[in-house]
C-alpha cells in the first residue's frame, strides 16, 4: 500500500503543511475557475438556471470516489485507511439540521464558506463579508455548545457507509452513484435549456442548440467518457485477488493486549491516554503508569465526547468489562479495551515474569525478554540476565491513529 | 456588473468538476484527509478571540481545546489548506482578468442589503458547519466522495435547505 502517505502527518509534519499549501491552492483555483468566486452563478443553482453547483460539486465527486476505488482496486491505496480518517462520523439529526441551515445560509449570503474565501481572494466584497460571518458562526457555536451538546451528539451512528447499508461491495455502490450522477447531469443540462432566457435562435444552418450548450457538449462527451470508464475500471479490479487488509482490526473500539499495551507506553507514551476504571482504592494502590483513576462511575464527566481525538484512548477494567461504556464510546478517537483488564496487566507487568523459555523459539524469547524489561522498568526489580540470544521486542505496536475528521 | 477588460470564460462545469475531483483525490491520496473550509476558518477565528481576549479564550471548552497548553489553533493542516485555497482563488482570478475589488449581487438589490444578508447567511453557516461536524467542502464534497452515509444525508439538506428558501430571498438575485 503506498497511499496515503502517512509521513506527512507524522515524522514529516513540515513537509506535509507546505504540501496543504500546494493541494489547497488546486482547489482554490479551480473553485475560482469553475465560477464559484461569484455569488450570482452560485445562487443560479437554487433557480434551476444555472446548474454549475451541482455539476461541479458531484463531477468532482464521482472523480473521486471512483478514483479512490481504482487505486484501492489496484492496491495501491488503503482505502481503508483513507475512510477511517477522512470521513466524520454520523450524527443524523445535527447533521441533517445543520445541512438544512447551511443550505439556507448558501442562498442567503451566495456563497459556501469555501467559496467565500476564493470570493474574497478575487476580491469580491461580499464574500469578504460572508467569510467573516462564518468564521463568527463557528464561534457562536463555541459559546452556545453547551446547551446545543445533547443534540451535536444525537442520532450516532459512528463511522458507517453508504454501501455497509446497502451491503453491497464499494465498487458497485461507487459504479451505481456515477450513472446516477451521470443521468443527473443529463436531466440538469435539460432544466437549463429549458429556463435558457432567451430561446436559441437556430444558428445558419447547422443546429438549433444554442452555442453555449454546443461548446458544452464535446467536454461533457469527453468527462463523461473518462468517468464512465474509470467506473467501469473500478468495477474491474473487483475481479482482481483480494489483498488482504493494512492491519489486522481496523474497528474503532478494539481490545489491547497487556504486552502490546506495555510496547506502546515504552514508545509512544503522548500517544496514549491510559483511563482506569476500576474503582478509586484499588485504582491508586496499584495501576499502569501514567493512567488516571476514572471510576466507571465518574466517567460521563471527562467529556469524552469532545476531547481532542489525537490520543487513543485504553481503558483499563476489572476483568468483568465486555465492552466499552457509552461515554466512552463517545469519544472521537481511536479506543482500546485491554484484554483481560487490570489482572492481566499484572500477571504480565507486575508479578514475577516466568523462567525463560526455551532458547530455540526466538519468538518466545523475545517476548520473554521483553516481558522482563517492562517488569524491571514498571517495579524497580532487577531484572533477570538475558540468556544469550538477542533480537527486538516482540508485540508490535498497531497502527497509528491519524487525525480524523474534516470539520 | 460587466468587466472592462476581456475576462476569460469560466471552465465547463463539467471539466471543472472532473479538475476538483483529481485534486480531492490527490489530497485524500497524499494526506488520507479531505479537503475543508469551515475547521480552519473556526481556528483562524479562534486565533483571533485569544489574541484580544485570552481569558475568555480560556474559559469557552471548546476555544480552550484548540488553545490548552501553549497549543497555536493556526497550528493544523487545514489551515495551510485553506491559505492555500486564497492564494489559489487570488492566481486564478488574477489570470483570468477577473480580479477586482466590488459586491456581486443581482439588479434589485443595494449593496448594503446584499452585504448585510452576506453577513448573516455567513453566520448561519458558520454555527451549521459545527453542526454538521462540516461544510460543503469537508463534508459533502469530501465525506461525499467517500460515500459517508452522514455526509449524503447533509448534502440532500444543503440542496433542500437552499431551495427552501431560495423563494424569500429571490429578489436578491434576479
Amino acid at each position: 500500500m503506498l497511499f496515503p502517505l502517512t509521513s506527512l502527518v507524522a515524522e514529516h509534519r513540515e513537509l506535509g503543511l507546505v504540501v496543504a499549501v500546494a493541494l489547497g491552492f488546486g482547489f482554490g483555483f479551480v473553485l475560482e475557475r469553475a465560477g464559484f468566486g461569484r455569488s450570482t452563478k452560485l445562487a443560479a443553482q437554487f433557480y434551476f438556471y444555472d446548474m454549475t453547483v451541482f455539476k461541479v460539486m458531484f463531477g468532482a465527486i464521482v472523480t473521486t470516489m471512483v478514483g479512490l476505488a481504482v487505486f484501492s482496486g489496484l492496491g495501491l491505496a488503503d482505502l481503508k485507511a483513507i475512510q477511517e480518517s477522512g470521513a466524520s462520523e454520523t450524527f443524523v439529526w445535527p447533521m441533517l439540521v445543520g445541512g438544512l441551515l447551511l443550505g439556507a445560509g448558501f442562498i442567503v449570503s451566495g456563497y459556501c464558506p469555501g467559496t467565500s474565501l476564493v470570493a474574497a481572494s478575487s476580491g469580491n466584497i461580499d464574500g469578504m463579508v460572508a467569510f467573516g460571518g462564518v468564521m463568527v458562526g463557528t464561534l457562536v457555536f463555541d459559546w452556545i455548545f453547551p446547551w446545543v451538546h445533547d443534540f451535536h451528539m444525537s442520532g450516532a451512528l459512528g463511522q458507517v457507509f453508504l454501501h455497509d447499508l446497502l451491503g453491497i461491495p464499494q465498487a458497485v455502490m461507487a459504479a451505481g452513484v456515477t450513472v446516477m450522477a451521470l443521468s443527473l447531469f443529463l436531466g440538469a443540462d435539460k432544466v437549463e435549456a429549458m429556463l435558457a432566457r432567451k430561446p436559441p435562435a437556430p444558428a445558419d444552418g447547422e443546429t438549433a442548440v444554442a452555442p453555449t450548450v454546443r461548446d458544452a457538449l464535446r467536454p461533457r462527451r469527453l468527462v463523461f467518457a473518462i468517468l464512465l470508464g474509470v467506473a467501469v475500471l473500478g468495477l474491474g479490479t473487483l475481479a482482481l485477488p483480494a489483498t488482504p487488509p493494512a492491519s489486522p482490526s481496523r474497528a474503532r473500539v478494539a481490545w489491547i493486549a497487556a504486552p502490546t499495551l506495555a510496547q506502546r507506553l515504552l514508545d509512544q507514551p503522548w500517544q496514549v491516554r491510559v483511563l482506569d476504571l476500576r474503582d478509586a482504592k484499588a485504582c491508586e494502590e496499584q495501576r499502569v503508569p501514567g493512567s488516571e483513576c476514572t471510576p466507571l462511575a465518574t466517567l460521563d464527566k471527562l467529556g469524552l465526547a469532545t476531547a481532542p481525538a489525537d490520543r487513543e484512548l485504553v481503558l483499563v477494567a476489572g476483568d468483568a468489562l465486555k465492552k466499552a461504556p457509552a461515554a466512552a464510546r463517545a469519544f472521537p478517537g481511536r479506543v482500546w479495551l485491554l484484554q483481560g483488564g487490570f489482572p492481566a496487566w499484572k500477571a504480565f507487568a507486575l508479578d514475577k515474569p516466568p523462567a525463560a523459555p526455551d532458547a530455540s523459539d526466538a519468538k518466545a524469547l523475545n517476548a520473554w525478554k521483553f516481558q522482563v524489561a517492562v517488569n524491571s522498568a514498571v517495579t524497580g526489580a532487577k531484572p533477570a540476565p538475558p540468556p544469550a540470544a538477542s533480537g527486538s521486542p516482540a508485540g508490535a505496536a498497531p497502527k497509528k491513529k491519524k487525525k480524523g475528521g474534516c470539520s | 456588473m460587466q468587466a472592462a477588460t476581456p475576462e476569460t470564460p469560466f471552465w465547463n462545469p463539467y471539466v471543472a468538476g472532473f479538475a476538483l475531483g483529481l485534486v480531492l483525490l490527490s489530497t485524500f491520496l497524499i494526506m488520507g484527509n479531505g479537503l475543508g473550509a469551515s475547521g480552519a476558518v473556526h481556528r483562524i477565528g479562534v486565533t483571533g478571540v485569544a489574541a484580544v481576549a485570552p481569558e475568555h479564550a480560556a474559559r469557552v471548552p471548546m476555544m480552550a481545546e484548540l488553545t490548552d497548553k501553549g497549543a497555536n489553533p493556526l497550528d493544523d493542516w487545514l489551515v495551510f489548506e485553506v491559505l492555500g485555497a486564497l492564494l489559489g482563488g487570488l492566481v486564478a482570478s488574477y489570470s483570468a482578468g477577473r480580479l477586482k475589488l466590488g459586491v456581486i449581487r443581482g439588479p434589485r438589490i443595494s449593496i448594503a442589503s446584499r452585504l448585510l444578508l452576506a453577513v448573516a447567511g455567513g453566520v448561519l453557516m458558520g454555527v451549521a458547519a459545527r453542526f454538521a461536524r462540516g461544510c460543503t467542502s469537508g463534508q459533502a464534497l469530501s465525506g461525499g466522495s467517500l460515500l459517508s452515509a452522514g455526509s449524503w444525508i447533509f448534502m440532500m439538506a444543503v440542496f433542500g435547505g437552499g431551495y427552501a428558501v431560495a423563494w424569500f430571498v429571490r429578489r436578491q438575485w434576479r
